[in-house]
Formats: structure tokens, C-alpha cells, sequence
């Protein structure tokens, strides 16, 4: 069968801060129509950007995010174009505050989803506030506590854009949820979504109750972490390892492995068995662990780490996960085609299912779909 | 709280739920939230962390050791409105009771380990050949598929994040990978995955008739959001890595230092239109910045400007005059902050319900709000195995007979000693916290 979405049109008004939802969305069936102004939509103005395409086409999050979809541009006072394309939408989502919208309420029939996605929410003192995937991660608490002690606090992953990935697959969630229960009243409503609160969804690590509970302020703590030893990130011959060791299998495993590699038969002794010992000689912990990490790759390490069953993982870079095994074998990376005709690697299907759901095709030209639409 | 007249998008739907620590239970989570009657299957044998991190006011109180269970706040952060019921899964019994509870669920949603889940007779196959209609959504590390070169390997805690790059991305690009262990978003994003997959599974079978099955490798889904960077690579060979908070987009974006002890601000302000107002009112001597171009290449420069403007401002004053001016900022927020955000309590964000063991209780909120059908919080638990029985009995159609002898063979368990109650420290004051709660004491 086709996506479970299939049938169902939606209308995709917003930039960076939906475009994973409606990316998903169409991934699944949904007949997604984005809204361009003539200049394009914000997204194809972001880099990077193919070299041997020229603008409004070259952006790859365009490429990415936009796939899947269509493209109808829309003359600004164009009123009766945008009445006919909004008459027969499912779902429409938003990045504006009503009052800033283009789409007048009257246009937007009663069982229409109409899903916003706004920085701090449709209410509240800050609702006309301003933001962006960093100002998001600021506001949640995460910011603060990410980076080294002597340095400013940074994003996590900053230019993935996290924090609006959140808020796209909450708004997609919220949306999936008002359609079942259009399903049952056949009206349509508003869901909504504060980038703010999506970030401090996901980050109860540094909220509220938590520090609530322990009562201790949150610093950053670099690239290691104070739950146990060893805890983070090491050096390798080749960049780095993340090592996690908790529990007490893993710690056992790691201390054979390190007294095997580098002859420490001190590591071995069973007072370091205790997680509070680590934690009290964790500059020696840590020396020793490195002592093993630093002669070997991140392959090596990895692929040894997890055979002894220690939750050893690499510091992967971009061109290492093209090249991984496991994705390879698993046939994940896909393909899509730019506008010149080039091929390029694109992420697949991002979960798998055993009905046929997933189909996707390249991102459409700025209006290839208008005519298709407005005639 | 509720208006029990409107009937919630999940209503009717039962999940049975099989989950540790974060990616399935928030998923669980917010299925319970919106109507969902939501089963969390629990261990004592091998429970779930969030019953091992207790509470830290808990911690020299043996006589309190009933209760530890249910007091870390990472429980309603994850649990909240579901029902706990504890099995214990590797004996015959407990697990023919599971078998039981599954033939009258919708939905099975579980992140333990594929192997794991396979061992103990609950894959798939073995699920649906109880329940053929059932939306089967399991989110392991590596995938379900025995025969891929990472299937058996350990995914623990934090290891996602390294593993697809995102820690290699965090940090300033003079400085080694700070990586971001404090958070998990590759739980979380895999856990939103999983709900947009649910409710996917649940329109399919509406249409079909039929269940499905969904595999969430939480890696592959994780990777799903690198899609600019993966093509760039492919493109062009560009191995892009850490750029601290600046953007590739235009500048100035940073943290900036203000007045105070460890006080700063983020401010984006990388288009023309920001920058212009921000300029104002820095009160540049010049327009050397004036050109975006500029700003980009020159960034150290620009940086260093900004810091010595905002580093007199108290940041909180400062964020409100950027704001008002339409420039994206805001405080870098720490916990104490947040705790008087009045931003985020004009908006009810952190959320009170009752709780069986501590009367009630603090979490947060869920991010996706539905204005004509609100979701509902019914319980801020649950208490560890507080719903064993009436499940067993209402749902798996259980005598109290048989219930009574699977506890006695330590194949189930029931909540341990309901008589001990335990307020939080701070039970007191949370009308402070969350407005109109004045005279929730009796929830």
C-alpha cells in the first residue's frame, strides 16, 4: 500500500521550523503543497549550498527537507489562489502568530489542523519574542550546562538545528493526533507549538523538578561527565571515543581490557570496582583508560569495546558514516536528484516497516507546481 | 482540569509498553497524555533506571526504602498518566499474563534491545501471532534485523549522540569536541519518531484492517536529521564539524558574556534587518559591519565588539531591550532561571497530579498542545507496580485467586507498602511554582 497518509492534503507555510514535519509527512503519503513566495521560500536561501546550482535551487536543506513536497508560488495579494488552495486543506502549518499571518481565519475552512509552530507559544509574556535554534536552547537550560568550564557554553550540534527538528516532529505528532480526533468530531482545530517548550521537552535533565530534587546547579562539565568514570569522550589515534561505563559488567570488562593492552594489572583491583573509588580517582581512571585509547582508531576501539560488551562507540565525523558498515549492509543512505541532473546521498526512510509506507522524490523547483494547482 | 466531555484522540486505544529509561516511556508518555490507557510493564528483577535513581532528599532514609522507587522526577518526566504493572517477564507465568495483557492491547511499543526482546519470546512474530492486529513499534539501538553488523552491540545511555556525529558538531572549533552527554536528543527524537510511527501503525490498521510492524534503529533515525551535511559531503568532500554557536547563515550569532558571575546571553542576529537594530543600538562608530559579507568573514572581530557591549548589561534587562527590538535573545538560561521564568508559568508549563506515594507531584508539561481536545495528566506516578492487580484483573480477565498466586511465585508484583506515604521536601510551596494550585492539596 501506499503512506497511511495518503489522500490527505496539507499546506506548509512555515521555514526551517516545520519543514522536518512536513519532510516526514510526505514521506508517509500526505500530498504536502509548500507555499512559496515568489523569491522562494527561506529555506533555499540557507547553506550549504551545491556549487553547480544556481539560486533560488542550490540550498541542500532545500534539497532535504523539501523532498518529497510540492512547490506553488503565490503573488502576495493573490487572495483568490490562496482561497483556492486553502479550501481544500487538511492541515496547515504555520510559523507565524495570527496576527502576522498571511492566511486570514475566514479563509481556513472548520476542519482544517491548523498547526503553529512559534518560538515561545501563542501566549504568554514573550509570545512576540524571537528565536532561533540557539536562542531555543538558551531557554531550555541546555545551553548552560553544554561545553567546557572555561569557555562560553555552546548549542548542541548548533548547526544540525536541533531544537526546530524537535519542534517540526512534536508539531508533526500533534497534528497526527488532531486528524484522529477530526476523525471522530469531523471538526478540524488549533495544535500549537512553542519552540521553547519543545527544547524543554526534551532536556528535563537541566528542568525544573529535576533541580527541584537535587538541588544542584548545573555547570558544564566538558567533554566527560560526573555520573562515572570512565564517562565521555577520550582521544584516540584517530579523534575520539565515547566511552560510557555505569554499570558494573562494563566497568569489569573495561578494567580487563585496559590491564590486558597496557600490562596495569592496577586497574584490575577490586577497590576500583566501587563507582564512588572511580569517582574519587577519576584524573587516574581517566590517565589509565587513556593510556589504552590513545595508541588505537576509533574502528579499532569500537568494534573491540563493543565485542567485550562495553558501550564504546566512535566520534563519528560526516565521512565516516557514509562509509560505516552497519548503515552500508542495512542499506539506509538513499539517493536524491538536484536540478542539474547530479546524484547525491540523502539519509533514507527513517524507520522501517514491514507495510510498504516510505516513498520519497527529489524537492520540487521554485513553482514547478503552481500551474498544476492555481489552473 | 478536564473537561471529561470531549473525547481525547486516543481514547479507546491500550498500549503495552515494555520500556527503560527515555525513548519508548516518552513516547508512552504522551500517548498517555492524550487518552491513551497506557500499561508501563515493569521489573524489579531488572527495572528501569528511573526507579534506580531515586530521589536525592531519599537517600539515608532506609526506613523510606518502599518509596525510592517512585520519587526520582525522572518518573513523571516519563511516566506520568500511565499505569504501572509489574511482571516479571523471564518466568512462564508472568510472561503468559503478558501474553494476556497483549491480546487486548492496540499498540506494543518497546526500546529494549532486539536481542532482548527476542529472548524473551516478545519479537514480532511472536506478539502478532497473539494479536495479528496489533501496531508493533519497537525503537532498538541498531535495528531489529539479527543479521546487520551492529544488532548485538550495547546502546547505551548517551553513545547515540557520538555515534551520528552530534558531538563532533558540539563545541568551538579551536577546542576538542565538548560532545553533549548532558542531554539525550537522539532519545527524544527517536521517542517523537516513535509517536509519529504510532499513530501512523494506528491509520494504517483503521484503513487495512491490519497491524504492522515498525522498526526505529535509533540510530538510522537519528541520522535522518543530518541530510544537509551528509549531501554536502557526498557533493563537495566538505567534512563539516563544530562551529561553537555560530551559523553558517549569516553572523552575528553567539553567547555573549554579561554582568555577573558566569551571566551570559544568546543573540542571533543574522540578517540584515537584526543586525541594523542591533548595531543601533551597540552605537558602532562606524559602518564597517554594514555588509553581511563583512560580518561573516570578520566574526572574531565582530565577536570580540559584541562581548565588550553586553558585558555591563545585566542579561536579563539586556535580552528584553534586544527583543523589543525585534533581535532574537535570550538569557542562557540556568536552572535557577528557570525556576522563575515567568514566561513559562504564565503558560503553565510545569504541571501538578495526584500521586499515590507523595500526594502529588511536579513534571513538566507536554510540548504538543491540541486546543479543541487537551491532553490530561491523571496521575504524576505511577507508584511501582501500584496497578497490578486491577490491570491483570480488568484487562488479562484475572481472578484475584490467580493474581494472588502469581505474586506468590515472584512472576508478579504489587505496589510495596501503599501505607507509606511521602511528601517531597518542597510539597509546600509548589502553589509558588505552578500557579492556582493554591489549594491542590486535595487532587
Amino acid at each position: 500500500m501506499a503512506g497511511p497518509y495518503n489522500g490527505l492534503r496539507v499546506v506548509d507555510t512555515t521555514g526551517l521550523a516545520g519543514a522536518y514535519a512536513t519532510r516526514l509527512f510526505a514521506g508517509l503519503g500526505a500530498e504536502v503543497i509548500r507555499l512559496e513566495p515568489p523569491d522562494g521560500s527561506p529555506l533555499r536561501y540557507l547553506a550549504p549550498f551545491a556549487e553547480s546550482i544556481a539560486p533560488p535551487e542550490n540550498s541542500l536543506w532545500w534539497s532535504y527537507l523539501a523532498m518529497g513536497t510540492r512547490s506553488v508560488v503565490i503573488e502576495p495579494d493573490n487572495n483568490d489562489a490562496l482561497a483556492q488552495i486553502l479550501s481544500s486543506a487538511d492541515v496547515i502549518f504555520e510559523d507565524r502568530l495570527p496576527e502576522d499571518s498571511l492566511i486570514s481565519p475566514d479563509l481556513v475552512p472548520d476542519t482544517t489542523v491548523r498547526t503553529s509552530i512559534v518560538p515561545f507559544g501563542l501566549t504568554g509574556p514573550k509570545r512576540s519574542w524571537k528565536s532561533s535554534n540557539l536562542v531555543a536552547w538558551a531557554a531550555s537550560g541546555v545551553l548552560y550546562a553544554t561545553g567546557f568550564r572555561d569557555r562560553a557554553p555552546v548549542a548542541p550540534a548548533g548547526h544540525v538545528q536541533l531544537a526546530l527538528h524537535a519542534s517540526a516532529a512534536s508539531a508533526l505528532v500533534g497534528t497526527l493526533l488532531a486528524l484522529r480526533a477530526r476523525r471522530k468530531s469531523g471538526e478540524g482545530q488549533q495544535v500549537e507549538i512553542s519552540i521553547q517548550e519543545a527544547a524543554l521537552a526534551i532536556a528535563p535533565e537541566t528542568g525544573v523538578p529535576v533541580f527541584l530534587d537535587d538541588r544542584v546547579h548545573r555547570e558544564r562539565s566538558g567533554n566527560r561527565r560526573d555520573l562515572g568514570r570512565p564517562f565521555g569522550l577520550y582521544p584516540c589515534s584517530d579523534g575520539f571515543v565515547s566511552i560510557i561505563v555505569l554499570l558494573p559488567r562494563h566497568w569489569t570488562a573495561m578494567a580487563s581490557w585496559v590491564a590486558e593492552a597496557t600490562g596495569n594489572e592496577t586497574i584490575t583491583e577490586e577497590v576500583f570496582e566501587d563507582l564512588g573509588v572511580r569517582m574519587e580517582t577519576q584524573d587516574l581512571i581517566d590517565t589509565w583508560v587513556e593510556e589504552l585509547t590513545v595508541g588505537q582508531s576509533r574502528q579499532e576501539l569500537f568494534q573491540e569495546g563493543q565485542r567485550r560488551g562495553i558501550p564504546v562507540t566512535p566520534v563519528n565525523t560526516v565521512n565516516a558514516l557514509l562509509d560505516d558498515p552497519h548503515l552500508k549492509a542495512a542499506k539506509f543512505w538513499s539517493e536524491t536528484q538536484l536540478p542539474d541532473g547530479s546524484s547525491v546521498a540523502v539519509p533514507g526512510a527513517p524507520f522501517r516497516t514491514n507495510a510498504d509506507w516510505w516513498t520519497m522524490t527529489a524537492a520540487p523547483l521554485l513553482g514547478q507546481h503552481t500551474e498544476f494547482y492555481l489552473e | 482540569m478536564t473537561n471529561s466531555a470531549i473525547e481525547l484522540p486516543l481514547e479507546g486505544i491500550r498500549v503495552f509498553e515494555l520500556g527503560t529509561a527515555i525513548a519508548s516511556p516518552f513516547c508512552g508518555r504522551l500517548m498517555a497524555h492524550y487518552g491513551a490507557d497506557v500499561l508501563k510493564i515493569e521489573s524489579k528483577v531488572s527495572p528501569d533506571v528511573v526507579r534506580i535513581l531515586g530521589s536525592a532528599w531519599l537517600r539515608d532514609r532506609d526506613d523510606l526504602a518502599a518509596a525510592a522507587p517512585d520519587t526520582s522526577p525522572y518518573v513523571p518526566e516519563m511516566n506520568a498518566s500511565k499505569r504501572s504493572v509489574g511482571l516479571e517477564l523471564k518466568t512462564s507465568a508472568g510472561r503468559n499474563a503478558a501474553m494476556g495483557l497483549i491480546a487486548e492491547c492496540d499498540v506494543f511499543l518497546a526500546n529494549f534491545g532486539a536481542r532482548a526482546l527476542t529472548e524473551l519470546g516478545l519479537d514480532y512474530e511472536s506478539v502478532s501471532a497473539v494479536n495479528p492486529k496489533i501496531v508493533y513499534v519497537q525503537l532498538p539501538g541498531f535495528g531489529s534485523d539479527p543479521d546487520m553488523p551492529y544488532y548485538s552491540y550495547v546502546a547505551w545511555g548517551p553513545n547515540q549522540a557520538p555515534l551520528v556525529g552530534f558531538d563532533d558538531f558540539t563545541g568551538h572549533a579551536s577546542d576538542p569536541p565538548a560532545g553533549i552527554a548532558t542531554v539525550a536528543p537522539p532519545d527524544y527524537m527517536s521517542a517523537l519518531h516513535a509517536a509519529v510511527a504510532t499513530l501512523s501503525g494506528l491509520e494504517h490498521r483503521e484503513l487495512t484492517g491490519d497491524g504492522v510492524h515498525v522498526d526505529v534503529s535509533q540510530f538510522e533515525t537519528t541520522l535522518a536529521l543530518l541530510g544537509p551535511f551528509v549531501m554536502d559531503y557526498d557533493l563537495s568532500g566538505t567534512v563539516h564539524s563544530r562551529i561553537g554557536n555560530r551559523s553558517l547563515w549569516g553572523a552575528p550569532q553567539g553567547v555573549y558574556p554579561c554582568a555577573g558571575h558566569e551571566r551570559w546571553i544568546a543573540i542571533s542576529a543574522t540578517d540584515d534587518e537584526s543586525w541594523d537594530v542591533l548595531a543601533a543600538l551597540m552605537e558602532l562608530p562606524d559602518d564597517h559591519f554594514n555588509d553581511p559579507d563583512q560580518r561573516l568573514s570578520q566574526q572574531e572581530q565582530l565577536d570580540s565588539q559584541i562581548g565588550t557591549w553586553t558585558v555591563d548589561f545585566d542579561a536579563d534587562d539586556l535580552a528584553h531591550r534586544l527583543q523589543s527590538v525585534g533581535v532574537a535573545a535570550h538569557v542562557v538560561s540556568t536552572n535557577e532561571d528557570l525556576l522563575h521564568d515567568t514566561h513559562t508559568m504564565s503558560r503553565n508549563w510545569y504541571q501538578v497530579a495526584p500521586h499515590a506515594r507523595l500526594g502529588r507531584d511536579v513534571f513538566s508539561d507536554c510540548a504538543v498542545k491540541l486546543k479543541g481536545t487537551p491532553g490530561r495528566w491523571t496521575d504524576a506516578g505511577p507508584s511501582l507496580g501500584q496497578h497490578t492487580r486491577e490491570v491483570l484483573r480488568d484487562v488479562a480477565g484475572m481472578s484475584d485467586e490467580e493474581i494472588s498466586q502469581l505474586v506468590t511465585d515472584k512472576c508478579a508484583f504489587e505496589q510495596l507498602e501503599p501505607e507509606t506515604l511521602v511528601p517531597r521536601p518542597w510539597d509546600d510551596w509548589i502553589h509558588l511554582l505552578v500557579p492556582g494550585t493554591a489549594d491542590a492539596r486535595d487532587l
